[in-house]
């Protein structure tokens, strides 16, 4: 028995004597926590289209880029997207379909790259898996589409494409939309920010400084 | 209508004008009122200095000595407060099943001041006549505890002759705290000082609220920094009439 | 193994009394101005934010309650967090003390041969003074938090959990920088203060391989983890390196995945007033091809399973860690959080210190307060503060009163003496008529009382008493029966 074995009953010994419950007990538990109150909203109030308005509005109140497009004009507003930027090396999942890639910039595909050349790169291009409306919040599962977290934490710009259908309004929305609970979540709000020097607001600190979303009207 | 009126310790020694007027002013309202003359403290110096056992004693005098009236009113919010929050756990701890129930039974019948003129007795209009410019103080207790809410504006709104100056960042604490205010002088001094910041700035004349310990503690400082405002419980307030003004404070 | 203690100031055992230590920040008009400045401002952005929220109390009281059933049920909770963490790859460490999660953290340290570590702000990391017993041990530690670096490099210590620099302004943050990271023409703008932090850091985020954090959330459903953050040094630190260790309260653990619906929704608005802060991330154990290889979470006890225990004082770990009791309170705001005496300042502080320290310490900090509840009117999870205030101020009473030195003290005295008198209502009418007579002495012309000795002083410090009136109230009313008559 290792020291911390020994540490782990001493400390679950110490609990027991304090509260009800042990691991054995856990249809009364189950039920317990069935019972807790839960009277906050668990839904939104607005229309898809308000909805997608007051996304847009959030993520323009953090200085992030919005687009608006369908799906048949997709790959030429990715491409406007990378133009605006003014920047050419981009990196991007392996998953991403090849339209998205757009002529004319220097694409660094996510086929296991070594850290230093994803550092050199310029921006990312991902999909998303959801996002909230009423925070202004973008959620990545690191799924194939989005790339794993090193992606779209080091390369200086991010732009990120999100369907329309994958928008909710409130938190409580996104999570009742999730089949089962993601192994990984990045809920992006906004770009890095600290307000530790005299509580200025100053943003860009770690992780990518620009934020562009494509919003594709898929409904 | 009938209402036994429990003046506290502190008013009983150092503000009796304040008792005098919750008496006048209940009185031309039409209410009966009585006075136990054994009664002297709720407890909640010690209770809230760590000192609960000696709080006890007091709790039980206070059921015994109410226990068949109809109304207490009380012209302070942190004496009512610690009757509400503190008293229940205090007769659980007691063990006397008989006095607890007794104290459950008498509670709904406790009142501070304010929420016996607007709830129970249902007058906002009470014929108060302070021609002057006030600033009302909603201590903590009466705002955070005991909820009292806009019922002292409204009693305010209604006087006649009184001008009520808007007071900023009214809930913040004063910095009394009871025997906070000497075991931690310095800090609730420096509490003290950034209140009558707001308060002065009001330009009113009159500092009132419902409870004589803030106000002690504020227009203390305000004395000693010759201030040109000073304190008034709002008691003092509501009985003011033409015919008969209020006591002359400092 | 010896550890240094270079903030004695924030460790209970060594930091003076709490009126004692406020001494000294109340004469520093400086930092009186920052912690004023910045308190305000979260107060303000916070407010707005809550007005906004028509289910702020619902989900306050879905809150506390999702917190108390999980200190209720905390032994298994914990336990399915472990196999399901274990599950996911990684290892879970439990330490009963500070001492052994230091022990526990640098043995792995050693195996991993680091000599240096990245680090993500923890206050357990602080409470368990981690980085002087690591740097007494030959590990770098590298603080990546801007606010942390500030501390860091000017051998400051926090006052604030969230904003822990707030008391230092633009101009001594540049001084810092440019004395410690070489830069001797930086400016002392913030978003140039920012930037030269961003490049210090960079280097270190891309060449050290293993990172030391916290946890914001444990979730048991999952063995997830969850780190709320908004530089993104949290991010650089979860995925660069190649071992994590986590280090977390056994309080943080949260039944399900879906509860962070309700955290995440009072978490920010209560911290830093925003809807949402910039980064939270999750993660389960170890994920082939993102992240970390090897991922250790070391659970702290340190004395949470024995608060557990106590009625009263149990809901003092329902905290979710968020500060707004601190941005709320009117004392904090007067004397930040050095005078606290612990990596735990404010409200919540004044509770969780001297209970982590078994009452042997920080005894006055229970008294830190007016009692006035606003701590409790913002906290997200309905810990009633004031409650917990006086069962402590309760306890170190009863410690205390029989203690010696204590007998004579003025205030205890003054305390005993009142309850006699309050005990008897003819000896009540007689102390209070012998207290007029003696007031006398003390009363000038102008009917006050300028100056009194002993405890009185403490009053009269910079307030004056309006001297005891002729009659009390109850003399008036015998009188008024009287000629009644």
């Amino acid at each position: 028995m290792t020291v911390s074995s020994s540490s782990r009953e001493a400390i679950l010994a110490a609990i027991r004597m304090g509260t009800a419950t042990t691991a054995k007990e856990a249809g009364w538990l189950h039920e317990a926590y069935q019972g807790l109150p839960r009277t906050y909203h668990h839904a939104g109030s607005l229309e898809s289209e308000a909805c997608l308005s007051l996304l847009v509005e959030r993520l323009r109140e953090y200085g992030a880029e919005i687009a608006e497009t369908t799906p048949q004009a997709l790959p030429d507003a990715i491409a406007a997207q990378l133009a605006s930027t003014g920047k050419r090396r981009f990196a991007a999942p392996a998953a991403l379909s090849s339209d998205w890639l757009a002529p004319g910039f220097e694409w660094h595909v996510d086929n296991d790259l070594p850290t230093d050349e994803i550092e050199h790169c310029e921006g990312v291009l991902t999909g998303a898996a959801a996002a909230i409306a009423d925070s202004g919040t973008i959620v990545l599962h690191h799924g194939p589409q989005e790339g794993r977290r090193l992606l779209t934490l080091l390369p200086d710009i991010h732009v990120c494409v999100l369907l329309a259908s994958q928008v909710v309004e409130t938190l409580p929305e996104y999570f009742r939309q999730c089949i089962a609970p993601p192994e990984l979540v990045t809920w992006i709000s906004g770009p890095s920010a600290t307000a530790d020097i005299e509580m200025t607001r100053i943003k860009g600190v770690h992780g990518p400084r620009s934020l562009h979303v494509i919003l594709v009207h898929d409904n | 209508m009938r209402a036994s009126l429990f003046i506290t310790c502190y008013n009983d020694t150092l503000y009796p004008e304040t008792g005098r007027a919750v008496v006048a002013l209940l009185e031309r309202l039409g209410v009966e009122v009585s006075f136990e003359p054994r009664q002297t403290c709720c407890g909640q110096m010690h209770a809230n200095t760590g000192f609960r056992p000696e709080a006890f004693s007091q709790a039980r005098r206070f059921v015994n000595l109410y226990r068949e009236v109809e109304h207490v009113v009380i012209p302070s919010s942190s004496c009512v407060a610690m009757m509400r929050e503190q008293y229940p756990t205090i007769f659980d701890e007691l063990g006397d099943e008989i006095l607890r129930r007794e104290f459950l039974a008498l509670i709904p019948r406790v009142y501070e001041l304010s929420e016996f003129l607007v709830d129970r007795l249902q007058a906002l209009d009470v014929g108060a006549y302070f021609p002057h410019r006030v600033a009302y103080h909603a201590s903590c207790h009466g705002l955070r505890q005991l909820e009292l809410g806009d019922r002292p504006y409204r009693l305010l709104a209604k006087v006649r002759g009184m001008e009520l100056a808007p007071l900023a960042n009214s809930d913040r604490c004063c910095g009394f705290g009871g025997t906070f205010s000497v075991k931690n002088a310095e800090v609730s001094s420096a509490m003290l000082t950034t209140k009558l910041e707001d308060v002065l700035a009001t330009r009113a004349e009159y500092l009132t609220g419902l409870d004589n310990s803030c106000l002690m503690h504020l227009g203390g400082a305000m004395h000693r920094q010759y201030a040109g405002m000073t304190t008034i419980h709002m008691a003092q307030i509501l009985a003011a009439t033409a015919d008969s003004p209020a006591e002359a404070m400092a | 193994m010896t550890t240094a203690q270079p903030h004695a100031e924030l460790d209970p055992r060594f930091a003076p009394p709490f009126p004692q230590a406020a001494l000294t920040v109340l004469r520093n008009p400086q930092l009186r101005r920052n912690v004023a400045h910045a308190v305000d401002i979260i107060q303000a952005k916070r407010g707005r934010l809550v007005a906004e929220k028509d289910d702020w109390q619902q989900l306050r009281s879905a809150a506390s309650a999702i917190r108390s059933h999980v200190l209720e049920s905390l032994g298994a909770y914990l336990e399915e967090f472990e196999v399901r963490c274990t599950a996911a790859g990684g290892i879970v460490h439990w330490a009963t003390d500070g001492e052994e999660a230091r022990r526990i953290i640098l043995d792995i340290l050693r195996q991993e041969q680091a000599s240096e570590v990245i680090k993500i702000k923890t206050m357990t990391s602080a409470e368990i003074q981690l980085n002087p017993f690591l740097e007494s041990n030959g590990v770098r530690v590298h603080e990546t938090d801007l606010a942390e670096i500030i501390l860091q490099l000017g051998e400051e210590p926090p006052s604030h959990i969230v904003v822990p620099a707030l008391h230092v302004n633009r101009s001594q943050v540049r001084e810092i920088f440019a004395r410690k990271m070489g830069l001797p023409e930086l400016s002392d703008d913030p978003q140039i203060l920012t930037a030269a932090a961003r490049r210090y850091l960079r280097e270190k985020f891309l060449t050290i391989p293993t990172a030391i954090g916290g946890a914001n959330y444990l979730i048991a459903e999952t063995g997830s983890v969850a780190v709320v953050e908004s530089e993104g040094n949290g991010r650089m630190c979860l995925t660069l390196p190649r071992t994590l260790i986590t280090l977390a309260g056994i309080e943080k653990v949260l039944p399900r995945f879906d509860d962070l619906e309700v955290f995440l929704q009072l978490l920010a608005r209560s911290a830093t007033g925003e809807r949402m802060n910039p980064y939270t991330s999750l993660w389960t154990g170890t994920v082939k091809g993102d992240g970390p290889e090897r991922f250790h979470v070391v659970l702290l006890d340190n004395g949470r399973s024995r608060i557990l225990r106590r009625p009263v004082e149990r809901q003092t770990l329902k905290c979710i860690r968020c500060a707004a009791c601190m941005n709320s309170c009117p004392v904090y705001r007067q004397t930040g959080g050095h005078a606290y005496g612990s990596v735990y300042p404010g409200p919540i502080g004044a509770i969780l210190t001297p209970q982590l320290q078994q009452l042997q310490h920080a005894q006055s900090l229970p008294f830190a307060s007016s009692l006035c509840g606003a701590c409790y009117e913002v906290c997200p999870v309905k810990i009633n503060i004031p409650e917990v205030l006086l069962e402590l101020r309760s306890q170190v009473t009863r410690q205390e009163r029989s203690q010696a030195r204590r007998f004579f003290d003025p205030l205890y005295l003054g305390l005993r003496l009142a309850n006699f008198l309050f005990a008897s209502p003819r000896r009540f009418h007689l102390a209070q008529r012998l207290g007029r007579i003696g007031a006398r002495l003390f009363t000038r012309k102008d009917g006050w009382i300028h100056s009194l000795p002993s405890v009185g002083g403490k009053w009269t410090l910079t307030r004056d008493l309006r001297g005891l009136p002729d009659e009390t109230f109850h003399e008036w009313w015998a009188n008024r029966k009287k000629e009644a008559r």
